[in-house]
C-alpha cells in the first residue's frame, strides 16, 4: 500500500497528516504514537511548503522480519539543502533551537535518512516500528 | 528586556482565544485541519516560551467554560473526548522538543566527563612527565657544572634557581587543573587546598568549617569539588567578598555544604536567564550536581552577599567509608 499526496499548501500539509493518521493506526500504532507520526509527518511537509513550495509526501507500510512499521518520504525539487550536517543542527535554524524542525523529526522516529543536493531538492526518509 | 504591562496578558488571553475556537471547532467536527491547527498552537506556545503547565491551564479553563456551555449530556460527552485529542496535538511538539532537550543534557554531561578526563590527562603530563624532564635537566647542568671552573659556578646557580622556579610553576598549574590531592585525600582536603591559595591571590580569608571526613565516589568528589571552586571564583570575581565561609556537614542522610559570601550579591534569577557566562556557570554548577543527585540553592541580595547550597542525598554506603574507592 502507497499513499502520496502532494503537497503545495497548507491544506495539503492536514490531508497528509490525515493519511498518516490512518494509515498509523490501521497498523495498530497506539493513538499517542499515531499523534508522534503525524507531528513528523506535519515538519516534513511544513520545511516543503516553506523551503521547497512544492513536493510529495509518501506513505507506506513496510514489513520487518518480525514487526510492521511505517515509513514516510518527503520529496521535492526544491533548492536542497547545502550542509545537510548544519541542519540536522539542534541550534541552526529558528524551528531547530526549539527542539523542533528536521533534528525534531529524528528524534521522534526510529530512522532517519536525508539525501540533499543544492539545485536537486531534498528527500527525507522517516521510519516507525510498531513495538 | 522589559515586556510592557499588561502584553503578556493580552498574548495570553489572544492565545487562549484561539485555543479554544480550535478546541469548539474540533468538538463539531472539524477534523484533521484543526488537529492541524491544534499542533501550530503546540508550536506556537513553544515559540513564545509558555511552560506546559500553563498550557495545560488554558485548556482545562477552556474546556470548562465548554463543558458549562454544552447542552446536554452526549455532547458533554463527545466533548471531553475530542478534548482529549485535541490536547494530544497540542503537546506533541513538547514531546519533540523534551526528546531534544533529553539528548543535549545527555551530550552535556558526556562532554563533561570528557573534559574532566582531559584535564586529569594534561594535570599529570604536566607535574609528571614535565616533572622528570626537569630533573634530567638538573643532573645534566650538576654534570657540566662539574667540568665549569669555579668562577662559572654562581651563573649555573643561577640556572638552578631558575629552573626551581619553574618546577613550582608547573605544579602549581598542574594542581590547579586538578589537584592530585583530590584523588589522593579526597575532596574536603582538595578544597582546603584551593581555598587556602585563592585566599593568599585575592588576600581574603577563607573559613573552612567542617566534621566531614571519608570518601565518595570518584565522579561525586570531582563534582563538589568542581562546584565549590566554580562558586569560590565567583565569590571572588564578580561579588569582591571580603569573605567567604564555607561548611560541609551531614544530616538527614543528606550531605550539605554551602558557600556563603559577604559580597555584593545578584539577582539568581535574572542571571541564569540572562544566559551571559556568569548565569551559564551557574547552570551548569545545578547541572553538574544534577547528573550526580544533587541539588543547587542560590539565595543572594544585593545587601547580604551569596550563599550558594549543595545538598546530595547519601547512600549509607557512602558515608565514612573510607579509602575504599
Amino acid at each position: 500500500m502507497e499513499i502520496r499526496v502532494t503537497i503545495s499548501s497548507d491544506q495539503d500539509i492536514v490531508l497528509a497528516r490525515q493519511k498518516g493518521r490512518s494509515l498509523a493506526l490501521e497498523l495498530g500504532f497506539s493513538s499517542g504514537d499515531a499523534t508522534l507520526i503525524a507531528t513528523a509527518i506535519s515538519e516534513l511537509a511544513r520545511n516543503i511548503v516553506s523551503y521547497a513550495r512544492n513536493g510529495q509526501v509518501i506513505l507506506k507500510d513496510i514489513q520487518g522480519s518480525n514487526r510492521v512499521g511505517i515509513a514516510v518520504t518527503a520529496t521535492d525539487n526544491g533548492p536542497g539543502i547545502p550542509d545537510v550536517g548544519q541542519a540536522l543542527r539542534d541550534g541552526f535554524s529558528t524551528s531547530g533551537s526549539l527542539g523542533l524542525g528536521l533534528p525534531g523529526v529524528r528524534r521522534l522516529m526510529d530512522e532517519f535518512e536525508i539525501v540533499s543536493k543544492p539545485g536537486q531538492g531534498t528527500t527525507v526518509g522517516v521510519k516507525k516500528w510498531r513495538l | 528586556m522589559k515586556l510592557e504591562p499588561g502584553r503578556k496578558t493580552k498574548e495570553r488571553l489572544e492565545f487562549q482565544a484561539e485555543y479554544a475556537a480550535a478546541l469548539r471547532d474540533y468538538a463539531m467536527g472539524g477534523g484533521e485541519a484543526v488537529l492541524g491547527r491544534a499542533y501550530e498552537l503546540g508550536r506556537r506556545a513553544i515559540a513564545e516560551r509558555k511552560s506546559l503547565l500553563e498550557l495545560a491551564s488554558i485548556h482545562h479553563q477552556t474546556l470548562k467554560e465548554l463543558f458549562q456551555n454544552s447542552p446536554d449530556r452526549r455532547s458533554q460527552t463527545h466533548l471531553v473526548n475530542a478534548s482529549s485529542d485535541f490536547l494530544s496535538e497540542c503537546v506533541s511538539p513538547y514531546e519533540m522538543a523534551q526528546r531534544g532537550f533529553q539528548d543535549a543534557v545527555k551530550a552535556l554531561r558526556q562532554l563533561n566527563e570528557t573534559l574532566e578526563e582531559e584535564i586529569k590527562r594534561i594535570a599529570y603530563s604536566v607535574h609528571d612527565e614535565a616533572g622528570q624532564l626537569l630533573v634530567a635537566v638538573h643532573l645534566a647542568l650538576a654534570n657540566v657544572a662539574q667540568e665549569l671552573p669555579q668562577a662559572q659556578r654562581p651563573q649555573i646557580a643561577q640556572i638552578e634557581d631558575l629552573l626551581n622556579e619553574v618546577e613550582k610553576h608547573l605544579r602549581r598549574y598542574s594542581h590547579e587543573l586538578r589537584p592530585t590531592i583530590l584523588d589522593d585525600l579526597g575532596w574536603i582536603p582538595a578544597i582546603r587546598f584551593l581555598a587556602e591559595g585563592i585566599s593568599k591571590r585575592a588576600n581574603l580569608p577563607i573559613h573552612i568549617e567542617t566534621k566531614l571526613s571519608g570518601r565518595l565516589p570518584g565522579t561525586v568528589e570531582t563534582t563538589l569539588y568542581r562546584v565549590v571552586q566554580e562558586a569560590l571564583t565567583n565569590a571572588v570575581k564578580h561579588a569582591r567578598a571580603k569573605s567567604i565561609w564555607i561548611r560541609a556537614w551531614l544530616k538527614d542522610n543528606l550531605l550539605h555544604c554551602s558557600i556563603r559570601d559577604d559580597g555584593t550579591g545578584f539577582d539568581p534569577q535574572a542571571v541564569q536567564a540572562s544566559g551571559n557566562r556568569k548565569g551559564l556557570g551557574l547552570v551548569a554548577m545545578r547541572e553538574r550536581l544534577s547528573a550526580i543527585g544533587g541539588t543547587l540553592w542560590i539565595e543572594s541580595s544585593q545587601r547580604r552577599g551569596t550563599e550558594i547550597l549543595i545538598r546530595l542525598p547519601m547512600e549509607d554506603n557512602h558515608v565514612n567509608q573510607s579509602s575504599a574507592r
